[in-house]
C-alpha cells in the first residue's frame, strides 16, 4: 500500500530575536489511506507543529519548514511536495483534500457569522457550488454528525450552541469537502468526558464510512489507546518511538514511552484496594524508592469538615431594570463530611456545581443557605474579621497556577505573604519558614527569588501549593489542581499532595473531572450533577459499584488506556445535561438518599 | 429588543440630566440676561422691568420648566447677539458642522482601519513601526498646528483648496465640500492615532484566535481571512471609540472653525461664549450633547448589527 502522507526528516524552525529555535527536527512517519495515526506527547513535544506543517499553517505562527520533505498524494494520484507548493496550491488543498479540527470548540467558530455561512464558504470555494447547493450539502453534513434540528442550526450563531454541538459543527466543516486526510489536533481535550466519547465515536464512524485517514494529535494516552492504529510518540521536538498501538502499549521499547505510560492512571486499576496509592513514576529513582517505602496513610475518624444542606444560587438578570428573573441553582442541598487526613473527591462534568461548591465552603462566594462547619466552627456565622482569621485553616489551590500567581512578585514573597497576613512570623523566622516550605514541595531553594514565568507548569503548581501550605491549613480545596499539567508532572504533583497529606494530616476537597485520577487519590467520592450530589460514599464502593444512572454513564464514557478495551466504535449519544436555571420561586425538592452500602448513598428520585 | 429599549431610556435620562446641568450652570454664572441685553450702565428700574417681562424673577423650577418646554416645542427664543431666532441659527450651523464632523471621521477611519490592519498583519515588522509612527505623528501635534500646515501647503502653495470660508451645501455642494476639506483633514489626523492603535490591538487579538486558523485551514484566501473573518470581529471596539470621539470633535471644531473662518457650530459656540449670549449657549450645549448622544446610540445599534452575541442581553 502506498502511503497517503509521508513526513521525512522534517525540521521546523521558529524565528526569534535570539536566532532560530528548532520546533521539531528529524521527524519521519507515514500515514496510509484509511489509517489512524496518533501523535502523542506532552506540551512542547512538537506534535502540533508537526500537524500544522502538513497544512503549511505553521508559517502563520512564525515557523518555517527548514528541512526535510512532506508529501501528500492528491486525489488525481499526483504527489504534492507540501513544503515547496505555492500558496495558491496550498489554499486549494486546505479544507478540500485535508481537513482539520482544533482543540477549542468554543473559539473555533467565528462568533459573528452564522453556522450556515461558515459551513458553506468552503464548499462554494472548493466545489464551486451555488449558494443553494452548498446549503443543501451543509444540511446533509449536519445530519451526518448527528446534530438535532439541523435546519434551525444553520440560522444560528456559534454562541447559541453548546460546546459538544460546536465541535460537531467544526467536524462537519472539516468533512464537508470529503477530505482524504483529517487532522484532529486535541479535538476532545476541552470537552467533558461524555461529549468526548461521542466525538471520538463520531470520528471513528466517519473514518470507517468514508475510508479517510486520520492524523490524531493528543496528550492523552487513554484516547490514543482508544483511537490509534499506529502511534508516534514525540518528546522535545523529536520522535521517541513509533509502532502499532498494541506494540506501544504492551511492549514499549523506549524509557520515555514506558515512563509516559506508567504515569497514566487507568480507571479500574484500583479495584480491590482500600486506600489511595501514589502514582508510579519511572526514571526517578528517588521517587520510586519513596513510593515503595511510604507506609499506608494513617487515617483518624475525626471529622474536620461538615457541610449541611449547602445551597448556592446565582441570580440571572434580565429586563430593562436588570431585575433577577431566574436563578441558577449552582449548588442544591449538598451535605457531606470530610475526616481529618482524608480526601473527598467531587467529580462531575462542567457546570455541575463542583467548583461553586468548593468556593461556597470557603465563602469565596456566599452560599444562599446551609451550614459549613470546619473544626467545630460554623463558617457561615463568622463576621468578616473572624472569617479572615478562619481562612488560615482553609486554603485553595486553583487549576491554572500561572493565573493564580502574581506575575510581578518573586515566589518567596508570594509564599511569605499569607504568613505575614496572619502575623505568624517575621524576619529570619519568616525566611526560614519560607525556605522550609520550598523544601517541602521539593522546589530548589534557588527558585525562591524567581518569578512565576521562569518556572514550568508543574513547578508553578508546586509554588501555588507552597503558598497554600504556608499558614499550616487543615483543609485544602484543590479545584482541578492537576488538570492543566502533563501526565508525568501531574503524577509528581499528585504524589506530593499525598505525601503532604500523610505527613501533615491535611484534608483535601479534591475537585476534578478526571475519574482515573480520582480513583487513585480519593478516600471518598461524591458525584455531582445539576448542583446535587447524586451519589457519595467510599471510593471503592462508588467507583466499582456505581448505582446512580448518571455515575454509570460518566464511568462508561471514560476512555481506558488499553487498546484491547475499545469502547467508542459506534455512535454514542448520552443524555444531555439539562439546565440548572429555574424560575424565581421554584421550590427545589430536598435531597434525600438511600444507603446502598456502608456509607454509600444514592440520591432518590 | 430589551437592549435597544435600555439604551433609549438611558439616552433620555442623560438628556434630562444635561438640561439640568446646562440650565444650572448658566444661572449660577454672574450677570443675567436682562443685564446683558441692556448693558451694565442701564437704569435699575428699566432693568427690573425687563427682568419681570423675561420672567427672571420666577422661581427656578418655573424658569427651568419654561425653558425645557420651549426646547421641546421648538420655541428656542432669540439670540441676543445675532438678534435672530436660535432655532433657525442652529439648524444652519449644525448642517455646516456636520459636514466637517462626518468628513473628518471618514478620513480618520478610512486611514486608520487599513493602517491598523496592516500593522496587525505584519506585527513587529517594519510595517508595524511605520503605522504606529504615522499615527503618533498625527496625535502628538495639536490639530490647530495641522490646520496651519494645511493652509500653508494645500491653500497657499498648491492652491488646491480654499483657505477659509463656508459655502452652503444647498447652493453648491462641491464647493461646500472643498471648503470643509482642509479643516476636516486637520481634525482627522488627530483622530486617526487612537483609531489606528485600537484597530491594531483588536485585530492582533482576533488574528491570534483559533477561528482564524480554522478559516485558513478551510483554504480561504488571506484576503477573506483578514478582511472578512478578522475585521468583522475587530471593528466593534473601533467604532465605539469613533463614536466617543464625536464628542471630542465638537470641542475641537471650536478652534478649527475659527481658524478656517468656517461659520458652523464651533464658530457659533465661540461667539456665544465670547458675548455671554446665555440663551444661545444653553441651546448650543444642549444640541451638541443631543447630537453626541444620538451618534453614540447609533454606534451601539451598529454594534448590535455587527455582533450577534449582544442581541441576547
Amino acid at each position: 500500500m502506498n502511503a497517503l502522507v509521508t513526513v521525512d526528516h522534517l525540521r521546523v524552525e521558529f524565528a526569534t530575536d535570539s536566532g532560530p529555535v528548532v520546533g521539531v527536527e528529524d521527524v519521519s512517519f507515514a500515514i496510509n489511506p484509511g489509517e489512524t495515526v496518533c501523535v502523542v506527547g506532552e506540551s512542547g513535544s512538537g506534535k502540533s507543529v508537526t500537524s500544522l506543517s502538513l497544512m503549511r499553517l505553521v508559517e502563520f505562527g512564525g515557523g518555517t519548514i527548514a528541512g526535510g520533505t512532506l508529501t501528500f498524494v492528491r486525489p488525481d494520484g499526483s504527489v504534492l511536495d507540501v513544503a515547496g507548493a505555492s500558496p495558491a496550491v496550498m489554499q486549494d488543498v486546505r479544507g478540500n483534500e485535508i481537513g482539520m479540527i482544533f482543540q477549542e470548540p468554543m473559539t473555533s467558530l467565528n462568533p459573528v457569522f452564522t453556522i450556515e455561512r461558515q459551513l458553506t464558504d468552503g464548499l462554494m470555494l472548493h466545489r464551486g457550488l451555488s449558494k443553494d447547493a452548498a446549503r443543501a450539502r451543509a444540511l446533509e453534513m449536519l445530519r451526518q454528525v448527528r446534530i438535532p434540528e439541523p435546519e434551525r442550526r444553520l440560522k444560528q450563531y456559534p454562541h447559541e450552541l453548546s460546546g459538544g454541538m460546536r465541535q460537531r459543527v467544526v467536524i462537519a466543516m472539516a468533512m464537508a469537502c470529503e477530505p482524504r486526510l483529517l487532522i484532529a489536533d486535541e479535538p476532545t481535550t476541552a470537552l467533558d468526558v461524555t461529549i468526548q466519547a461521542e466525538i471520538l465515536a463520531l470520528i471513528n464512524r466517519l473514518k470507517r464510512e468514508k475510508g479517510m485517514a486520520v492524523l490524531f494529535i493528543t496528550h492523552d494516552m487513554a484516547v490514543v489507546a482508544q483511537m490509534a492504529d499506529r502511534v508516534v510518540v514525540m518528546y522535545h521536538g523529536k520522535i521517541v518511538e513509533t509502532g502499532t498501538v498494541e506494540d506501544i502499549f504492551e511492549n514499549p521499547k523506549e524509557e520515555y514511552t514506558r515512563a509516559l505510560l506508567a504515569a497514566v492512571p487507568k480507571l479500574g486499576e484500583m479495584k480491590g484496594k482500600a486506600a489511595p496509592e501514589k502514582m508510579r513514576l519511572i526514571g526517578d529513582e528517588a521517587a520510586r524508592a519513596a513510593v515503595a517505602a511510604s507506609a499506608p496513610m494513617q487515617r483518624r475518624s475525626e471529622v474536620l469538615l461538615e457541610v449541611k444542606h449547602l445551597t448556592t444560587r446565582f441570580p440571572v438578570k434580565g429586563g430593562i431594570l436588570r431585575r433577577t428573573v431566574a436563578q441558577v441553582h449552582a449548588v442544591e442541598d449538598v451535605s457531606f463530611t470530610l475526616n481529618v487526613g482524608e480526601t473527598l473527591a467531587l467529580v462531575g462534568e462542567s457546570g455541575c456545581g463542583k467548583s461553586s461548591c468548593g468556593r461556597s465552603i470557603l465563602r469565596l462566594i456566599e452560599p444562599t443557605s446551609g451550614e459549613v462547619w470546619i473544626g467545630g466552627r460554623d463558617i457561615g456565622a463568622l463576621n468578616r474579621q473572624d472569617l479572615r482569621r478562619a481562612r488560615r485553616d482553609m486554603q485553595m489551590v486553583f487549576q491554572d497556577p500561572f493565573a493564580s500567581l502574581n506575575p510581578y512578585r518573586r515566589l518567596k514573597d508570594q509564599v511569605a505573604e499569607p504568613i505575614q497576613n496572619f502575623g505568624l512570623a517575621r524576619g529570619q523566622e519568616l525566611r526560614d519558614r519560607v525556605a522550609e516550605i520550598f523544601d517541602r514541595v521539593r522546589l530548589p531553594r534557588e527558585f525562591m527569588s524567581r518569578f512565576p514565568h521562569e518556572l514550568s507548569g508543574g513547578q508553578r503548581q508546586r509554588a501555588a501549593i507552597a503558598r497554600a501550605l504556608a499558614v499550616n491549613p487543615k483543609l485544602i480545596v484543590a479545584d482541578e489542581a492537576v488538570s492543566a499539567l502533563d501526565v508525568s508532572v501531574q503524577a509528581q504533583v499528585l504524589n506530593l499532595m499525598m505525601e503532604l497529606q500523610a505527613d501533615l494530616g491535611l484534608s483535601y476537597l479534591f475537585i476534578s473531572h478526571d475519574m482515573a485520577v480520582v480513583e487513585r487519590v480519593a478516600h471518598h467520592v461524591g458525584v455531582m450533577y445539576l448542583g446535587r450530589i447524586v451519589e457519595i460514599g467510599p471510593r471503592p464502593s462508588v467507583l466499582d459499584n456505581p448505582r446512580h444512572p448518571y455515575t454509570q454513564q460518566l464511568l462508561s464514557a471514560v476512555p481506558i488506556a488499553d487498546p484491547r478495551k475499545r469502547k467508542f466504535k459506534d455512535d454514542l449519544s448520552f443524555k444531555p445535561i439539562t439546565s440548572p436555571i429555574f424560575p424565581l420561586g421554584h421550590v427545589a425538592a430536598p435531597s434525600t438518599y438511600t444507603e446502598v452500602g456502608p456509607g454509600h448513598l444514592v440520591l432518590n428520585g | 429588543m430589551t437592549y435597544v429599549l435600555n439604551r433609549l431610556l438611558s439616552v433620555i435620562l442623560t438628556l434630562f440630566l444635561i438640561t439640568l446641568v446646562t440650565f444650572a450652570i448658566t444661572n449660577i454664572l454672574p450677570g443675567d440676561v436682562a443685564m446683558m441685553i441692556m448693558g451694565t450702565q442701564s437704569n435699575p428700574e428699566a432693568l427690573a422691568g425687563l427682568r419681570e417681562t423675561l420672567g427672571l424673577n420666577d422661581p427656578m423650577l418655573v424658569q427651568y420648566g419654561r425653558w425645557v418646554g420651549g426646547m421641546l416645542t421648538g420655541e428656542w427664543g432669540d439670540s441676543l447677539i445675532f438678534k435672530k431666532p436660535i432655532a433657525e441659527l442652529l439648524s444652519q450651523k449644525i448642517v455646516a458642522s456636520s459636514i466637517i464632523v462626518v468628513m473628518s471621521m471618514a478620513i480618520a477611519l478610512g486611514a486608520a482601519v487599513p493602517l491598523g490592519v496592516w500593522a496587525a498583519v505584519h506585527r513587529d515588522k517594519w510595517q508595524d513601526s511605520v503605522s504606529s509612527t504615522t499615527a503618533l505623528l498625527g496625535v502628538s501635534l495639536p490639530d490647530f498646528f495641522w490646520g496651519i500646515v494645511m493652509i500653508l501647503v494645500f491653500a497657499k502653495w498648491l492652491g488646491w483648496f480654499p483657505s477659509s470660508g463656508f459655502v452652503d451645501p444647498s447652493e453648491n455642494f462641491l464647493l461646500a465640500v472643498q471648503h470643509a476639506f482642509l479643516p476636516s483633514l486637520a481634525l482627522g489626523l488627530g483622530l486617526m492615532a487612537h483609531l489606528t492603535r485600537m484597530t491594531r490591538s483588536t485585530m492582533t487579538g482576533i488574528l491570534g484566535q483559533e477561528f482564524i486558523r480554522v478559516a485558513r485551514a478551510k483554504g480561504l484566501s488571506e484576503g477573506t481571512v483578514v478582511w472578512s473573518y478578522g475585521l468583522r470581529n475587530a471593528i466593534g471596539p473601533v467604532i465605539t471609540i469613533a463614536g466617543l470621539q464625536i464628542g471630542y470633535l465638537f470641542g475641537s471644531i471650536i478652534v478649527m472653525e475659527s481658524l478656517f473662518n468656517y461659520t458652523g457650530m464651533g464658530w457659533l459656540t465661540y461667539q456665544a461664549l465670547l458675548n455671554r449670549d446665555m440663551p444661545l449657549i444653553q441651546a448650543t450645549v444642549f444640541v451638541i450633547a443631543a447630537v453626541v448622544m444620538l451618534t453614540n446610540l447609533l454606534v451601539d445599534l451598529l454594534y448590535l448589527a455587527i455582533d450577534p452575541r449582544i442581541r441576547l442581553g
